[in-house]
Formats: C-alpha cells, sequence, structure tokens
C-alpha cells in the first residue's frame, strides 16, 4: 500500500518561515476488523488516523530543521525515538536535526483512536518511512531546480541537497515554494543501507526528562491560570445529587464555586486553597450498596456470567468431562490492580467564548477533544487539544473525561482553569485492571503428553464498556477482546484444548491496565503448565517445546525458549532456597520468554535475577526495547508479588502508596539479562508482551524452593 | 515574608507559612522540575535539598525554609553542566516516561553527599522512591555510575 | 504484693508520699481493722502508686508511644501498629533517607506526616515493642538503658518532652482522620508520672 498523491496537502507556515507536508494515510477499518487487528494480529498493528483531514506531518523551518508532529504520544515507551530514527534515515538526516513534537488537534493530524496496545512502532513502520522518504523526492525536486540540476542527478545528504558542488540545505530549498510537485511513493531504504534504525539511539527525550524541563500535563502554564478541583466521592457506585457550599463560599483564594448537575468543583488562586475548599464542600451523594470484597470475588467467578467460547480446537470439552480418569484441575485467581503511574490525571484547560484550548497528558485524543466538544457546545474544530508528554499511561488515560470538568470551570470563570486529581482520587477512581478467576483442567497421555487443555476464566470489564470502543463492539466481538489477550492456549501440538472466556460487569470500572488480560491469564496458564511438566516428571521447558506446533508463530516461540533457557543455564532443580523459574507467553505476535532466579528466606520471595529473550520482528532501536523488557519486568514482578486493592465498606481502598504495595529498588531485580531475536525483520509490540510470563516465572521458582504452589496473586507464602 | 535562597538565587515569598514547599516552587516559582506525585511524602517524586538534605518538599511546610539553601533539579545541573548523577542517568539512558526521575535524582544525589560509594543496601535503604514504569534496574547501574564520575572529578579537580 | 523500691528513692519523698496518703483518705476513715496504722498508710501508697503507675502506663503502652519503641529497628505506623512502608528501619536515622526527610518538627495537615521535634526512634536501648508494663518501667528506670537519667530526669523527660507530649496532639493521617489519642488526658497522664515518681517509682511485681 502506497501513499495516493492526491492525497499529499502542503501547507505554507504564517509568516513564511517553512512549511508543513501532509497526507492522509490509509482508510479506516471497519470498527471489528481495526479493533481485533490492533489487539490481537500482529501483521495490521495499524496506525487509524482519520482520513477526512490532511495530516500535517512535517515542518521544515528555515533553520533547516525538521519538525515531526506525531500524532501518537509518549508516554515512556519510547516511540518518539523510533520515529525519528524512521524519519531521519529516510529524510537522509542526522537525528539531531530532527526534533518530535505532540501533534495539536488544530493541525489536522489526529489519531482516530488511542495510543496503547504496543502499536505505534509497529504501526508506523511503514507509513512513516514512506512519508519521510516522500519529502525527501520533494525536497530533490525543487533542490534540483534552485540549483539548475536534474532531480536525477541531486544527492541527499545530512538535511542538504547537492549537485555540481553546490549544496542547499532543505530550509532553504522550501524558502519561497508554493508550488510543490509530488511524486509517487518511493522506493524505501534496503535494511542493510539503515544509519539509524535497529541501532541504540538515545531516547530523544533523554536529556529533558534527566534536567527536569516542564513537559508533562502537570507543568503546564498559561497566563491569568487559576487553580480547580472537583469533588469526587469515594465510594463505590456514588452518584452526585446536591451540594451545601457555604462553608466552601468565602474561604482564602476561592473565585467561584461551581455546581453543575453533574458535580461541584472550586476555582481558586492556588491549588492548595482549591483544595482546602473543596474539602468544605458538603455533596449529598446517592448511594445504593455498600461492596466488599467478597461481593466482587463473588461476582467473578468462572461459571457466572456471560461464557464464550474463544479457542476450540479438537473435543477438549469432551475429553475433561466432570468425573473423568486422571484429570488434573487447579484454580487461579488476580486481584483488582491499579495503574499508580506517578502523575496525576488532570487537564489545563481554558475555554473563550467560541474555542478552547486543552493542555493535557492523554492517551485518547480524539475522544476526549470530542467529549469536551460535545459538554461545551463547541464544535469539534474549535477545540484544539494539545498532547503533552505522559507522566506515565498504563492504559490509565484511554478514558480521560476530566479534561471535561476543567473545561467546564475554566468557562465558568473566564479564564484558564488546571484541575487535577489527588492521590486518593487518582487511586478510588482509577479505571482498574479487572479481578480474574481462572480454572485450568488438563489430563495426560500414557506418554506424559498432554492430551488435553482447557482455561476457563472470568474477568470483569476491560475493552467492553470502554469509551473509546464504540458500544456496538461487545455485540460484534461477543468476548471481551481485551480480558482475552493471552487466555488462549499457544500450544498447538496439544489435541484438544480450548479456552473459555466468563465475564461479568462490576459495579466500579475496570478497563486497560498494560497487556490488559495478558498478566494473569500467562500467571494462569504458564503455572498450569509447570504443574502438568511435574506431574509428568519432565523438565518444564522440554515439555513446553514438545507442545509447540511447527509453524511460524511455533517457530518464534520455540527459539525464543531456547534461548532464555540456554543464556540463563536453566536448572530444573533448587539449589537450597535458590531456584530458576521459567514460563513464555505471546502477545500481539510477539513471543517472550523468562527465567527467574528466585531465592526464599523466611516467608519473603526475592528475584534476583531474570533472563528475558524477546522477538519483537524487528527492533528498531534495540536499547529502548530492552528498556521496556526491563520495565515490563519490574512491573509484573510488582503486580504480581504486591499489589492488589480491596473493596471495603464501598471504598476501594488503600488510597496511597505504600499501603498500596509495589516493587522498590530494594524489590527489583539486581540483573536483567534481555536477549532480543529480529525474528521477521518488521517491528511488532513491544511495550507491553514482557509482562505476560513474569508472574508464573516467579511463582514456579518459588515452587522448586518451597513445594508451595502460589495459584493466587500478590504471591505470598504460606 | 519568607526568605530562602533557591539554587543560589536570594528569593522572598508572600504566602501562609504552612503551604507546602512544593507548591511554592512549582507555581509561585514556577519551577516545574520538581514534581507531584502523591502529596503524602509516599512517592518521592517532589525530593529537593534543604541545606543538602533531601526533603519530601510536599510535607515540608514553606515556613521551615527561612534562611535555607534549597536546591531543585533544575539548580542540581543543566544540559550543558550536567550534575554527575544527571550525567549517569543520560549514559544509562534510564528515563522512560521521566516524571519521577527527578525526585530520584535528587534522592540519589543526596545519598552520594553523604556516602561517595554506596553499596547495593545502601542504595535500597536510601532510595525509596516509587517509579511505576520499572527504571529500578538502569537507576541502580546509574547510581554507580554516578558514585564513579564523582570520585573522578574529585581525583581530578 | 510484694514491693521492690527504687534504689534512688530519698526518705524525704517517702513522708511527703504518706502524708498525701493520710489527706486523701482523712483521719476518721475506716480502714481494715486488723490493718495497723503504719501498715495501712504503706499499703495505701501501694495502691496511690500502682494506680498512677497503670495510668502512666497506659499512654506508654499506647501505640503513639509504643510505634517509635520498636524491637526490631523497624519503626511502626498507624493504629494497627504495622511497620513503617517503604522498609524505613533505625538504619535510616543516619542516613541520606533519614526520619527528617518526611517528618518535620511539626504535624503537616496536608500530607498527614506526623512531626515534633527530635522526631526519631527511640535509643537503641528503649525497645519496648512487646514487653510487659512491668518490663518497660525496669527499662525506662535502669540508667544503663535511659542514658544515665536519673528519677527526676525520667520524670521530666516523660512530661516535658515535646516528642512524648506529642501523643496528645497527633494530628491527622493521610486521609485526614484524626489519630487516636493515648486512652489517658495529659494533664491525668503528667501527674500521674509526677505521683509515680515521688512515691518512689515502685514499679509493681507480678
Amino acid at each position: 500500500m502506497g501513499i495516493s498523491r492526491r492525497k499529499f496537502v502542503v501547507r505554507t507556515l504564517l509568516g513564511g518561515t517553512g512549511v508543513m507536508l501532509g497526507a492522509a494515510y490509509l482508510g479506516r477499518n471497519s470498527i471489528r476488523r481495526s479493533i481485533y487487528d490492533m489487539m490481537e494480529n500482529p501483521d495490521m498493528l495499524s496506525y487509524m488516523g482519520d482520513t477526512s483531514n490532511p495530516l500535517m506531518w512535517f515542518e521544515i523551518t528555515n533553520d533547516n530543521k525538521v519538525v515531526l508532529h506525531s500524532p501518537k504520544v509518549e508516554m515512556g515507551q519510547g516511540s518518539f525515538t523510533s520515529m525519528v530514527q524512521m524519519a531521519a534515515e529516510e529524510l537522509e538526516m542526522d537525528i539531531s536535526q530532527i526534533s518530535i513534537v505532540h501533534a495539536e488537534t488544530a493541525t489536522g493530524n489526529i489519531d482516530g483512536m488511542s495510543t496503547g496496545g504496543s502499536t505505534t512502532t509497529a504501526g508506523f513502520w511503514q507509513p512513516l518511512r514512506e512519508l519521510a522518504a516522500t519529502m525527501r523526492e520533494m525536497l530533490k525536486v525543487e533542490g534540483a531546480k534552485k540549483l539548475g540540476a536534474e532531480a536525477s542527478s541531486v544527492v541527499a545528504s545530512k538535511g542538504t541537497i547537492s549537485a555540481g558542488g553546490k549544496t542547499l540545505t532543505y530550509g532553504e530549498i522550501v524558502d519561497g515554494v508554493t508550488d510543490w510537485e509530488i511524486p509517487e511513493t518511493p522506493a524505501l531504504k534496503d535494511p542493510k543501507d539503515f544509519k539509524f534504525i535497529g541501532q541504540p539511539v538515545a531516547r530523544v527525550d533523554l536529556i529533558d526528562k534527566v534536567v527536569g524541563t516542564p513537559m508533562f500535563g502537570m507543568d503546564a502554564t498559561m497566563p491569568d491560570m487559576l487553580y480547580g478541583a472537583v469533588v469526587r466521592p469515594d465510594r463505590i457506585g456514588a452518584k452526585y445529587k446536591s451540594s451545601d457550599i457555604s462553608k466552601a463560599q468565602g474561604m482564602p483564594g476561592v473565585i467561584k464555586i461551581v455546581q453543575e448537575p453533574d458535580f461541584v468543583g472550586v476555582v481558586a488562586t492556588s491549588i492548595v486553597e482549591a483544595e482546602n475548599a473543596k474539602k468544605a464542600i458538603i455533596v449529598d451523594w446517592q448511594i445504593d450498596r455498600s461492596w466488599q470484597t467478597k461481593d466482587i470475588e463473588d461476582a467473578i467467578q468462572v461459571g457466572k456470567g456471560d461464557k464464550m467460547i474463544i479457542q476450540k480446537v479438537g473435543d477438549a470439552d469432551g475429553k475433561l468431562e466432570d468425573g473423568g480418569e486422571g484429570i488434573i484441575t487447579a484454580e487461579y485467581r488476580s486481584p483488582i490492580g491499579a495503574h499508580a503511574q506517578l502523575e496525576p490525571n488532570g487537564a489545563l484547560a481554558h475555554v473563550e467564548s467560541d474555542k478552547a484550548t486543552i493542555i493535557m497528558s492523554t492517551q485518547v485524543i480524539q475522544l476526549t477533544r470530542s467529549e469536551v466538544a460535545k459538554r461545551l457546545g463547541l464544535d469539534e474544530e474549535k477545540v484544539n487539544l494539545v498532547p503533552t508528554y505522559l507522566g506515565g499511561g498504563f492504559g490509565r488515560r484511554l478514558h480521560t473525561p476530566n479534561a471535561v470538568q476543567a473545561a467546564v470551570l475554566s468557562k465558568a470563570v473566564g479564564k484558564p482553569v488546571k484541575c487535577f486529581f489527588n492521590r486518593k482520587e487518582e487511586f478510588q477512581k482509577d479505571t482498574f485492571r479487572p479481578p480474574t478467576h481462572h480454572q485450568l483442567k488438563a489430563k495426560l497421555d500414557a506418554n506424559g503428553n498432554i492430551e488435553a487443555l482447557e482455561h476457563s476464566f472470568a474477568s470483569g470489564d476491560v475493552m467492553f464498556n470502554a469509551a473509546m470502543v464504540p458500544a456496538i463492539a461487545g455485540t460484534i466481538l461477543g468476548a471481551d477482546i481485551g480480558a482475552t489477550r493471552g487466555a488462549r492456549i499457544q500450544y498447538g501440538n496439544i489435541p484438544h484444548h480450548r479456552a473459555v472466556s466468563w465475564h461479568s460487569e462490576l459495579p466500579f470500572a475496570t478497563s486497560w491496565w498494560r497487556s490488559l488480560g495478558l498478566l494473569a491469564n500467562t500467571f494462569a496458564i504458564e503455572s498450569f503448565m509447570d504443574e502438568l511438566a511435574v506431574s509428568a516428571g519432565k523438565d518444564p521447558i522440554q515439555f513446553r517445546l514438545d507442545h509447540i506446533q511447527d509453524d511460524e508463530a511455533g517457530r518464534r516461540l520455540k527459539a525464543v525458549i531456547e534461548s532464555a533457557r540456554d543464556k540463563a543455564g536453566y536448572q530444573d532443580t533448587a539449589n537450597g532456597k535458590s531456584a530458576m523459574g521459567f514460563a513464555c507467553s505471546t502477545d500481539a505476535g510477539t513471543p517472550c520468554a523468562h527465567v527467574a532466579e528466585v531465592t526464599v528466606s523466611g516467608k519473603e520471595i526475592k528475584v534476583n535475577k531474570v533472563t528475558c529473550t524477546i522477538d519483537p520482528g524487528y527492533a528498531v532501536n534495540p536499547d529502548q526495547v530492552k528498556a521496556q523488557s526491563e520495565g515490563c519486568i519490574i512491573m509484573g514482578l510488582s503486580a504480581s508479588m504486591y499489589e492488589r486493592m480491596y473493596v471495603e465498606d464501598g471504598q476501594l481502598r488503600p488510597t496511597i502508596y505504600g499501603p498500596y504495595k509495589m516493587a522498590l529498588m530494594r524489590d527489583a531485580p539486581k540483573e536483567i539479562d534481555v536477549e532480543i531475536i529480529n525474528g521477521t525483520g518488521k517491528p511488532g509490540a513491544v511495550g507491553e508482551p514482557p509482562l505476560g510470563p513474569i508472574g508464573a516465572a516467579i511463582a514456579n521458582a518459588v515452587f522448586r524452593i518451597t513445594g508451595q504452589r502460589l495459584r493466587e496473586m500478590p504471591l505470598t507464602l504460606a | 515574608m519568607i526568605s530562602f535562597t533557591i539554587n543560589g538565587k536570594a528569593q522572598m515569598v508572600d504566602v501562609e507559612g504552612d503551604t507546602p514547599l512544593l507548591w511554592v516552587i512549582r507555581d509561585m516559582l514556577n519551577m516545574k522540575g520538581t514534581k507531584f506525585g502523591c502529596g503524602k511524602a509516599a512517592c518521592g517524586a517532589c525530593t529537593i535539598h534543604v541545606d543538602g538534605e533531601a526533603v519530601r518538599s510536599c510535607s515540608y511546610a514553606v515556613k521551615y525554609a527561612e534562611g535555607k539553601e534549597i536546591t531543585t533539579i533544575e539548580g542540581l545541573g543543566t544540559a550543558d553542566n550536567p550534575h554527575p548523577v544527571q550525567q549517569a542517568w543520560i549514559d544509562e539512558v534510564v528515563p522512560q516516561c521521566g516524571y519521577c526521575q527527578p525526585g530520584f535524582m535528587m534522592a540519589t544525589a543526596a545519598l552520594l553527599n553523604k556516602n561517595p560509594n554506596p553499596t547495593d543496601e545502601d542504595i535500597d535503604k536510601n532510595i525509596i522512591n516509587v517509579c511505576r514504569c520499572g527504571t529500578y534496574y538502569r537507576m541502580r547501574k546509574a547510581i554507580k555510575k554516578a558514585a564513579a564520575l564523582n570520585a573522578n572529578s574529585i581525583t581530578n579537580s | 504484693m510484694k514491693k521492690s523500691l527504687f534504689p534512688l528513692v530519698a526518705a524525704g519523698i517517702m513522708l511527703t508520699s504518706i502524708s498525701l496518703v493520710t489527706a486523701r483518705y482523712g483521719p476518721d476513715e475506716d480502714l481494715p481493722a486488723e490493718v495497723t496504722a503504719e501498715s495501712s498508710e504503706v499499703a495505701n501508697i501501694e495502691e496511690e502508686s500502682e494506680i498512677a503507675f497503670n495510668k502512666m502506663m497506659d499512654v506508654l503502652t499506647h501505640q503513639r508511644c509504643i510505634n517509635c519503641h520498636p524491637n526490631d529497628d523497624i519503626p511502626k505506623q498507624g493504629e494497627d501498629q504495622h511497620p513503617h512502608r517503604f522498609g524505613i528501619t533505625r538504619v535510616n536515622s543516619m542516613t541520606a533517607t533519614n526520619c527528617n526527610t518526611c517528618h518535620q518538627s511539626t504535624n503537616n495537615d496536608y500530607s498527614g506526616v506526623p512531626g515534633a521535634p527530635e522526631w526519631a526512634l527511640a535509643p537503641d536501648k528503649m525497645r519496648w515493642e512487646g514487653l510487659s508494663r512491668i518490663e518497660i518501667a525496669q527499662s525506662m528506670m535502669k540508667p544503663e538503658n535511659n542514658g544515665g537519667r536519673s528519677a527526676e530526669d525520667v520524670m521530666h523527660h516523660l512530661t516535658e518532652h515535646e516528642l512524648v507530649l506529642w501523643a496528645w496532639e497527633p494530628g491527622v493521617d493521610a486521609e485526614g482522620n484524626p489519630r487516636e489519642k493515648p486512652p489517658v488526658p495529659v494533664d491525668e497522664y503528667v501527674s500521674a508520672v509526677k505521683k509515680w515518681i515521688e512515691l518512689g517509682a515502685v514499679i509493681p511485681e507480678q
């Protein structure tokens, strides 16, 4: 698929200081294809830009810099760096000549979906390089004209066009050009000629992040800015009825108290004053029920809610009928998980009579702009959403309606208002990782191979009811494809296997949490695979290899397994109080295997080292693939070993770091050894797949040390 | 009026004395490198130095800053002249989302001031901030690297 | 009940105490017939001392005090006396991340971090957590444990030190909820400590 010429648009910048090049790229897929492909199909990781507007991508300034306007956001995953690498490669520029910024929606370059699902680098692999190559060819044509040379004879290098001993910079070439010739999409560079792609280029945001440059949503300012605070309920299901603001009115710094049909908020001259006044507002909440953890656990049970068979090979159902001979079963559970990203949710909004500007950290630019426009009664084009760097995403910012509250407060006072969650609100009004329950059943044949395997699991919503997904998705897809990430059996040689999803709604929001269902599903399946290997008296790694089919996915999975095994020097028996544990998974087309080296002292589990092999298809930036793998391992370790939200008397708790125990420096492995296999030559998912196997790898090691099979996260020794 | 020195410059602020120093730094003095993470002295994103000691500024009333010397990430070093801790962070490519990193670097700088050659255990006991991206593995390498850079700069100067 | 007199008790204090006891009961009050006047006075002093002792100990065994007198080098937090979050230990009191990284000389109502002058763990030798009232008193009064304090020094510490008196102004927790105060009002506690010391700092035996 190439870019159609007619879809290019060139816009001369105001004041004639440069030019922006835009292109409409890719037709919008049907809802089903798009969502499904994004979530599950590695070959279709696609950029889903809006085709109704031209997309402004490159800005070339007269001082010979290219500014790349990214419709995807940078939340730590390193996409900005890989995008610059791809652009620099085809533009024939140095990395330092390209700067990358978040595209304001006013540029028209708006991603219709989101940043998430480990899709950015993979999705841009083809289109971004094609755009850059086209731009380079356009510059060659105009450069040749200015140099009086044939376009075919000019050479592009380091941001210049040369011919016959004369050189012009790109900045000089764009000067004064108003009518561009747009060539057909040129051939892309042969990988053997790559200068930047495939190299461990330092993050483009590295220096800013080390010297404390203001770059996050919460750092945004505007002249005459005021501070807002919105009263949020601490009870599950509480609905706003009315509020008594008499005590809050007239408190120091209070500019206005804003009572809306659905919420009440304060605008004040400082955050402290806004928060102080907020505490003095008495809200009457409608609360129908006081929930407890047990209610939630009862709701999330295999056998309850809506059932859907999401994988079926052979007759697993028949082979594993209740009461049958030699059936091995086990149950696993995972708790409610919080995102706990460090930068709270919030926005800076400036609403004027006929337009609005919103500056914020969000993973859903288009959706948020649309929600703000709707509430304000403005056309979407009148709302300019200015995305910033995210102080952590992890799925928490895949719905950010808090921008609406900031906008309403701004409109009420006629000035810019910055309004953020406090930490308690962040914990209690999170869009949590849903709790899960898993039932595993299997039967071994006479040779100790798996004859039949079934994974039944229950989960709350991940994708269902998520604002960014059309409500119709549930009807089209049947099962919640967020919850099903990692739920299918990846061992194709098992003659009879199936996966069954049970879905129940919970009384609080559950949604996307980095890797979605992968963490819990892999914990259950890969722990159970270990149980089966032990039952069969086999080496757990060979046992897995024996059950993997011989197709491309199978060969790639086998390769990462063997690599991790060999690099770690896997030993299947404990050495005193230490042992190794193994697990693997394939997520969004990326196979990944971990060997965890664990020590147990008393009831304390300590992970000393993790050896990881990942095959992302192709690593555009190997250093950042390693960084994402290290981060996934530590975040997954944290969720598997320490984290748990509970429900007590209608409240989600705890409400602060510490009581919500997470991995700290001392808990992180002192060694993480990541090996990358470029299995396909085309980049795939990286930012989530390495989260999958870590919980099971740790639990499998603990079993070898203690004989205890830990089937519930967070892992706790008896 | 409360007077203190911040990043080497004398500063006076007219503010209620119980106001957390964090908000004075961020919103009155407009230095955004010091981050709000929790407001409860739990995450460490707001770590600064007061008279050379690591302090969590969200839990430090501005009145206590009277007459003191404050250092924030902006005063630790610059892009052109980074502090050894920042240089080590650059060398090891530590940040991911980056939000918690200034707090970690300030805590590390305080640690190295007291303990120029920290062991793994010293690091574990002193660096107790929260990072959600999971950059701890690279941070540990960077802390050791910073200790080495520090030692070199002392030897050379 | 047997009694053990604190070695530093002076005769003068004993006399004062006896007169206090007499004053309280009054000369006309009935005393058990079989008890002589002298032994009844001693019994009253013992009782008085024990009442004061118990009142004092109601405070000293409260979590507001015990949380910073751990027996395992890990400060405790909260009404449930959980280990201090983030792995804080006694080691931290000397290192770059120490008590004063978060705790200042007053409570912080915004963060819920408690504070008082000299916020710190009790000295290594003052490990009270898990001890009985009698054991705490023995530890507290032993000069080799308490930094060579006399009974009067101990009295001043227990009744005047700001860090001790913080227990009655413990502020709010991270969610803004008030911390529980010791079960005895501060003035009653101060009187009880003074009385117990005056009466000889007698530590009851089982």
